[in-house]
């Protein structure tokens, strides 16, 4: 099979300590069988790692891979995976981003591009079109996110030009740097900034003129009119556009799921003052859509007066409004922007970074830290000044920042006596869902093979619905149905939100990209693919050295039980865990360690990894 | 009775789809570089997000620059005839808007047809931002955004790098229509 459209088929090659690029034909086997975006990403780390891999020395490769939908006419088009071995965790790590980015990258006329390698100086990638240089970025040092792509396309003199770029935080290798394109999208997760940063690779500039390669254009046209028709036909349609994940506040709080104090509790009772209607009434001065997306769910906000007056940030979503609002136990919507804003400008996770301030404000409020661990500044609850000074420290390395700089692992091995505040799987701090009412979203975290992110998972909300009445075994078969629909759209290049939020049907994106390929896909053959790529990342980080225990969700749920709200008095139970997560690596076709079959990898037609995890299993 | 496009920048939210729309349409390809409509993002202070399509201006200045009179307004609309233009484009640089467009693969350059009165981007337009509406109208919505902007309109200052600074901007939600920003 060969596709006609959805391809070029090519990927760009960049060696920085070489100074050299080249650019890859990949087979159409290759394309087909991974699909794109972090499907290829996946692929591409396992041929590239070493087992000894240090994910911030000049061996680790970063690919940047959007997919083969992206920059398509066809509803939220405009994901791009970064896919690497993450600094956090010390193993495989993704994170994606919307915008226009990667559409870019494509319209260069390649497909992804791989990055190894450590430049002498700090550098920058610009390429325009076939024409690739490493150029100097000395001039842009320790600049921030937002201004260096905004200095980027002053200097190349192109408004349209895009850019990726990391900040301070990224140049410092602080292990939940981010990586930011269009003003403020990120890739926030698993310290991909970091891996930037340990390159020296400063931004990636892009200017593509090229035409999208589309099978059979008049179908997907026809397709994509429908899909958007439908779309705006939906009651929510409007709402999205006008507060977009901002919505889920509410949500969260009133189904006692929102992350408060550290975890501590999942209800916030000043929810109310940092809610969408606060944010759509007070702050709100325009919209902010991704490539091709009617949805528009991003809001580009204004502090008008008082001491963060000025700060316009596109944000915050959900989760950066959560973790430094309810989660650090401030109910101010300016400090929450200021944040937010500080956190972009720096390249630092919203998520990360929130957890781990707040992890520190117990820890003192408990006196489990002194003072002097602090430099001198005692933390509490809501207190915004101490908190902005933190995340600076945080992006800089000064003080106690330089620790939380080395994420969960780095703040363990100093303070070992903070292990059971630290809400995380694998080293990757948790989203701002709580999991103690919901042994699926526990289950999601903690198998999930970056670590505790909701991205890969988000059975929560249906195990809310469904109530308490159904077996483990549905509940293991919700979570792996989760784990296989959502990365299909990392691997698409699209974006899920249509899908999760306004009821959009899967089965569209198949005809999508039978139309883009020419070859007729159905959304169970697409499935199988992004299924094949779960069980890559596994067997990547079985060849790191992963093994059942990791497979925890945070220690929190089992210990503390909510305090407050619908759910109080309510946490997750040890062996019920245990039991599930037996009846999940049945289901997946894992052995009892967690290690994939050699059935389930021939399955997967994945027979080049089974030498690895036989190693495994014979215990070398 | 004459049509016109019109945009309404504020509600704009920078998606594309005009352009995507537009350029298959004209030239049977995915490729947003070769649409007749722009959206120009700028930021950071505050996030301007606006479309640029072609007025149809009553006296065209491409029209006038044009040394090969290559271009030609007919029932309101301003073409550019392929047979006698000579890619100086002098029309590109002449138009007061840059509503006039360039690409590599092209061969001349490229405005907006109006789609033959049926203009496909605002059509598809997720967010209202492109209008096509009665030429008498046009103005209106400029009017109503002075008119809002008199109302409504607030001040802010700040400090940015020990400067005070000031703010001004026009209530967005209220309005729906074209504000002010500097």
């Amino acid at each position: 099979m060969s596709p006609e459209g959805g391809y070029h088929k090519k990927i760009l090659h960049v060696d920085l300590t070489e100074c050299k690029t080249h650019v890859e034909t990949v087979s159409d086997e290759f394309a087909l069988k991974y699909i794109g975006g972090r499907g290829w990403g996946a692929r591409l780390v396992w041929e590239h790692m070493k087992d000894d891999v240090n994910p911030l020395g000049p061996d680790n490769i970063i690919v940047i891979a959007p997919g083969p939908l992206s920059g398509l006419y066809l509803p939220a088009a405009g994901k791009t995976s970064f896919c690497s071995i993450s600094p956090a965790t010390g193993i495989y790590g993704d994170s994606n981003l919307g915008g226009m980015f990667g559409v870019e990258l494509r319209m260069a006329g390649f497909d992804a591009a791989i990055i190894k390698g450590k430049a002498p100086e700090l550098s920058y990638l610009w390429i325009d079109d076939d024409d690739v240089q490493i150029k100097s970025a000395v001039k842009y040092m320790n600049m921030g996110s937002i201004e260096t792509e905004h200095q980027l396309r002053e200097d190349i003199g192109d408004e349209t030009v895009k850019v990726a770029t990391i900040g301070p935080a990224g140049e410092n290798m602080v292990k939940m740097a981010c990586i930011t394109a269009d003003w403020g999208r990120n890739a926030g997760r698993t310290g991909m900034g970091a891996v930037l940063g340990s390159k020296n690779l400063k931004a990636i500039a892009i200017r593509g003129t090229k035409d999208l390669p589309v099978a059979d254009l008049p179908s997907l046209t026809r397709i994509s009119d429908k899909a958007f028709k439908k779309l705006k036909q939906h009651n929510l349609f409007e709402f999205w556009q006008r507060q977009g994940l901002m919505s889920v506040i509410d949500y969260a709080n009133a189904s006692g799921i929102i992350p408060t104090h550290n975890f501590m509790d999942a209800h916030f009772d000043k929810a109310e003052e940092i809610n969408g209607d606060v944010m759509e009434l007070n702050y709100k001065i325009g919209d902010s859509a991704c490539y091709s997306c009617p949805m528009a769910c991003s809001n580009v906000n204004l502090v008008k007066d008082g001491k963060y007056a000025g700060t316009v940030i596109e944000g915050p979503e959900y989760e950066t409004a959560a973790m430094f609002g309810s989660n650090v136990g401030i109910s101010d919507f300016d400090a929450i922007l200021r944040a937010n804003y500080l956190c972009d400008e720096y390249g630092v996770d919203t998520i990360s970074s929130g957890s781990l301030i707040s992890v520190m404000i117990e820890a003192y409020e408990k006196g489990m830290v002194s003072l002097e661990d602090l430099d001198g500044v005692a933390l509490k609850w809501g207190d915004d000044d101490a908190i902005m000074d933190l995340i600076r420290k945080i992006a800089l390395r000064e003080g106690v920042g330089d620790t939380l700089a080395d994420g969960v692992y780095g703040v363990i091995k100093r303070w070992p006596q903070l292990a059971p505040l630290i809400s995380h799987v694998k080293g990757l701090e948790q989203s701002a869902y709580d999991a103690r009412i919901a042994i699926t979203m526990a289950l999601g975290y903690a198998t999930s093979d970056i670590g505790a992110h909701h991205a890969r998972a988000w059975p929560i909300a249906k195990e809310l619905e469904m109530g308490g009445n159904w077996s483990l075994e549905e509940k293991a078969d919700l979570v792996i149905y989760h784990q296989t629909v959502r990365p299909l759209f990392d691997m698409l290049g699209v974006c899920r939100l249509p899908w999760i939020e306004l009821g959009f049907d899967e089965n569209t994106y198949a005809e999508f990209y039978s139309a883009a390929t020419g070859i007729e896909f159905t959304l169970d053959e697409l499935l199988k693919r992004s299924d094949a790529v779960y069980n890559l990342t596994r067997a990547i980080n079985i060849r790191l050295g992963l093994s059942r225990v990791d497979d925890k969700p945070p220690e929190r749920v089992f210990n503390d039980p909510i305090k407050t709200g619908p759910h109080a008095g309510k946490a997750l139970n040890r062996e019920e865990f245990e039991r599930i997560l037996d009846i999940y690596y049945q289901r997946r076709g894992w052995d009892n360690d967690g290690i994939p079959t050699n059935e389930t990898l021939k399955e997967n037609g994945l027979e080049d990894v089974i030498e690895y995890m036989e190693q495994r299993r014979a215990g070398k | 009775m004459r049509k016109k496009l019109t945009v309404i920048p504020e509600r704009c939210s920078g998606c594309r789809v005009c352009e995507l729309v537009c350029a298959i349409s004209h030239t049977g390809v995915n490729n947003p570089k070769k649409a007749n409509i722009r959206v120009i993002s700028l930021y950071p202070h505050p996030v301007i997000k606006m479309p640029i399509v072609c007025e149809q201006c009553k006296k065209p200045k491409c029209r006038d620059a044009c040394p090969t009179d290559a271009i030609v307004k007919n029932d309101g609309v301003v073409t550019i005839l392929e047979d006698r233009c000579v890619s100086c484009h002098a029309c590109v640089n002449a138009c007061p808007i840059g509503a006039i467009f360039v690409h590599e693969d092209i061969e001349i350059p490229f405005k907006c047809d109006m789609c033959g009165g049926k203009p496909k981007c605002a059509e598809s337009c997720p967010k209202k931002a492109i209008l096509y509406v009665p030429e008498h109208t046009q103005g209106q919505a400029h009017r109503l955004g002075a008119a809002l902007k008199y109302a409504n309109m607030q001040e802010v200052e700040y400090y940015e790098h020990g400067v005070k600074k000031k703010l001004r901007y026009a209530e967005i939600e209220t309005g729906g229509t074209r504000g002010d920003s500097e």
